[in-house]
């Protein structure tokens, strides 16, 4: 029932992005949504997206694996749309009762949309290109200069692996109650928004229950073989720049150029 | 009436990576007031097989008919509820759906599900926990509290007493201590008799073997092998390679036949074996006794 979410899934493969540091991507992403943000007109806009297409291209992810993982947030770009649309003053352009549409709102609308649509595609490339410990390895490691202002730059990393790796574990186990409830007859897409949030309860509660247990296995397996945090800990594989990396960089450093530049000559 | 599959066919994240058969071409008849087993390695498809079953699973390709009716169809759609009601399945470990306050109640979420009135749905908790034979004590006690064999005759009991027609159960022993194995097998047995037509995977032969009135044996989403167990045992070779082997008694008789004993090898329930080992024992002590004259 719940077969389709891919949030934060690992897809593997052999491309130049699935070899590049997870360092470098994290860095490049974070260069990406600046320049995103930097670009204001639709000649910019529309390079942000013919760049975020190449990077889904190089990657080798299959497209229809890679749009399923896209269409759970379709709610939240359409709320993003119309909440800009409607609510940005303006020349009104159409009129029903207390809801218009102005010029500026379609503009709005169309620039939010694309903006939320490639900053989810392309940080769901990275983590579809990167696998969670390589992802959590970086994390740390970026992370590393802030812990002597007090930001546990370990921890943060383990959690977040951890969270990755729950991930389908969880998803598996809401789709098996689910489907165990639904054979007790509970319907969870029927009736109005109360019914609704009421049959969710016989999915919550064994959900918490069994989650819970989980965590406690999961912590007393780590101290079974002698977890205690970040202190003196080595890695198996050491995290290294390579001559792809660089070459990643320069390209980051002409992307956040070319959109200074589209957004001046504008 | 039967449940019937058609040609079913089940693929696992269609168009991803991951994509595998899981089931392929299957074409199974359950008639009804039937006792069938299902048998099968770890990852065959034996749990996707059932979920088939009530419409939790659409085959990728293939038919699903439940009393003359295409589940999958589209006249099946609104009464979906309804056919779920006649095929009850028990899942693996049913014990992690509790969710409600007190026994009673956890019971009762599947007839409420099916807007009975209070009375009858009162009165069929009281009938599902007789026949699961749990004590009244039981009734408002949490179920949180209760030991796992108990969780799971409560697990039984909610899907009991939305009274289907069909009961389908996902490996019911599986983590059970022998006792409670034995009690289990036995109540669904008794509730067989009482005319419920059981569907039953195991992983274990020995409890196909004692109350399956006809098996099927699957393999990487295929029928290998069905009809009455006792013809599927005799393809002993055949189940070892599959690597399920036949059940333990029936490997007594094969060992013994090995060594040199004339026994027949496709006998399983206990009493038909010691009857038949205490035959040839007896024969060849008349052969000795012949010999000696
Ligand atoms: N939700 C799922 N997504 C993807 N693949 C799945 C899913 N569920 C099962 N599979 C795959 O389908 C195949 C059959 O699984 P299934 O659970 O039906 O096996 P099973 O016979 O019930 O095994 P077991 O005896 O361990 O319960 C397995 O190879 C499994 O990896
Ligand atoms: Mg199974």
């Amino acid at each position: 029932m719940l077969g389709d979410i891919t949030i934060g899934q690992y897809y593997p493969g052999d491309s130049v992005l699935h070899k590049l540091d997870p360092r470098t991507k994290i860095l490049a992403i974070l260069v990406y949504m600046v320049s995103l943000f930097i670009v204001n007109n639709f000649y910019g806009l529309l390079g942000m997206m013919a760049i975020s297409i190449l990077v889904v291209a190089v990657s080798k992810v299959p497209v229809k694996y890679f749009f399923r993982g896209l269409k759970m947030i379709i709610f939240i770009v359409l709320l993003t749309v119309a909440l800009q649309m409607f609510m940005t003053p303006g020349d009104v352009v159409w009129q029903w009762s207390f809801l218009k549409i102005t010029k500026e709102g379609i503009k709005q609308a169309v620039f939010m949309g694309t903006r939320l649509v490639l900053l989810i595609s392309i940080t769901s490339i990275l983590t579809l290109t990167t696998t969670p410990i390589a992802l959590t390895d970086g994390i740390e490691r970026l992370l590393k200069p802030f812990q002597r202002f007090g930001v546990p730059a370990h921890e943060l990393a383990m959690m977040m692996s951890i969270a990755l790796r729950f991930i389908p574990t969880l998803v598996e186990e809401t789709d098996k109650i689910m489907k165990a409830q639904a054979a007790r007859g509970a319907s969870f897409d029927t009736g109005n928004l109360i019914e609704k949030v009421k049959a969710l309860v016989p999915l919550l509660v064994p959900l918490f229950l069994s989650a819970f247990q989980r965590a406690d296995e999961l912590a007393i397996a780590m101290e079974a073989r002698c977890y205690h945090g970040g202190t003196n800990r080595t890695r198996l594989k050491a995290l290294q720049y390579t001559g792809k990396d660089l070459a990643a960089g320069i390209l980051c450093i002409c992307m956040v150029a070319a959109a200074i530049i589209s957004r001046t000559v504008s | 009436m039967s449940l019937e599959l058609k040609h079913v066919s089940h693929i696992y994240q269609e168009g991803s990576a991951k994509e595998s058969y899981a089931l392929r071409d299957i074409c199974l008849n359950v008639n009804e007031g039937e006792f069938l087993g299902i048998a099968g390695h770890t990852g065959s498809g034996k749990s996707t097989l059932i979920q088939h079953f009530n419409g939790l699973l659409k085959p990728t390709s293939g038919e699903v008919i439940v009393d003359g009716v295409n589940i999958n169809g589209k006249e099946a759609k609104k009464e979906l509820k309804v056919l779920r009601m006649q095929v009850g399945i028990v899942f693996q470990y049913p014990e992690y759906q509790l969710f409600e306050e007190t026994v009673e109640r956890d019971i009762a979420f599947g007839p409420r599900n099916l807007n009975l009135s209070d009375i009858e749905i009162q009165h069929r908790v009281t009938e599902a926990m007789d026949m699961l034979k749990l004590s009244k004590k039981m009734r408002k006690k949490s179920p949180f509290e209760l030991s796992g064999g108990q969780k799971r005759k409560i697990a039984i009991a909610g899907v009991l007493a939305m009274k289907p027609k069909y009961l389908i159960l996902d490996e019911p022993t599986a983590g059970l201590d022998p006792k409670g194995r034995e009690e289990f097998l036995e109540l669904i047995a008794d509730l067989h008799q009482q005319g419920l037509t059981v569907v039953m995977v195991s992983h274990s032969m020995d409890d196909i073997a004692r109350y399956a009135q006809r098996m099927i044996v699957l393999e990487h989403g295929e029928i290998r092998l069905e009809g009455t167990p006792q013809a599927v045992f005799a393809q002993s070779e055949l189940l070892d390679q599959i690597g399920l082997g036949v059940p333990t008694l029936t490997r007594l008789l094969i060992e013994l036949q090995k060594q040199g004993w004339d026994v027949r090898t496709d006998l399983f329930h206990p009493t038909d074996v010691s009857q038949e080992i205490l035959r040839a024992l007896s024969k060849r002590e008349q052969r000795k006794g012949a010999d000696l004259c």
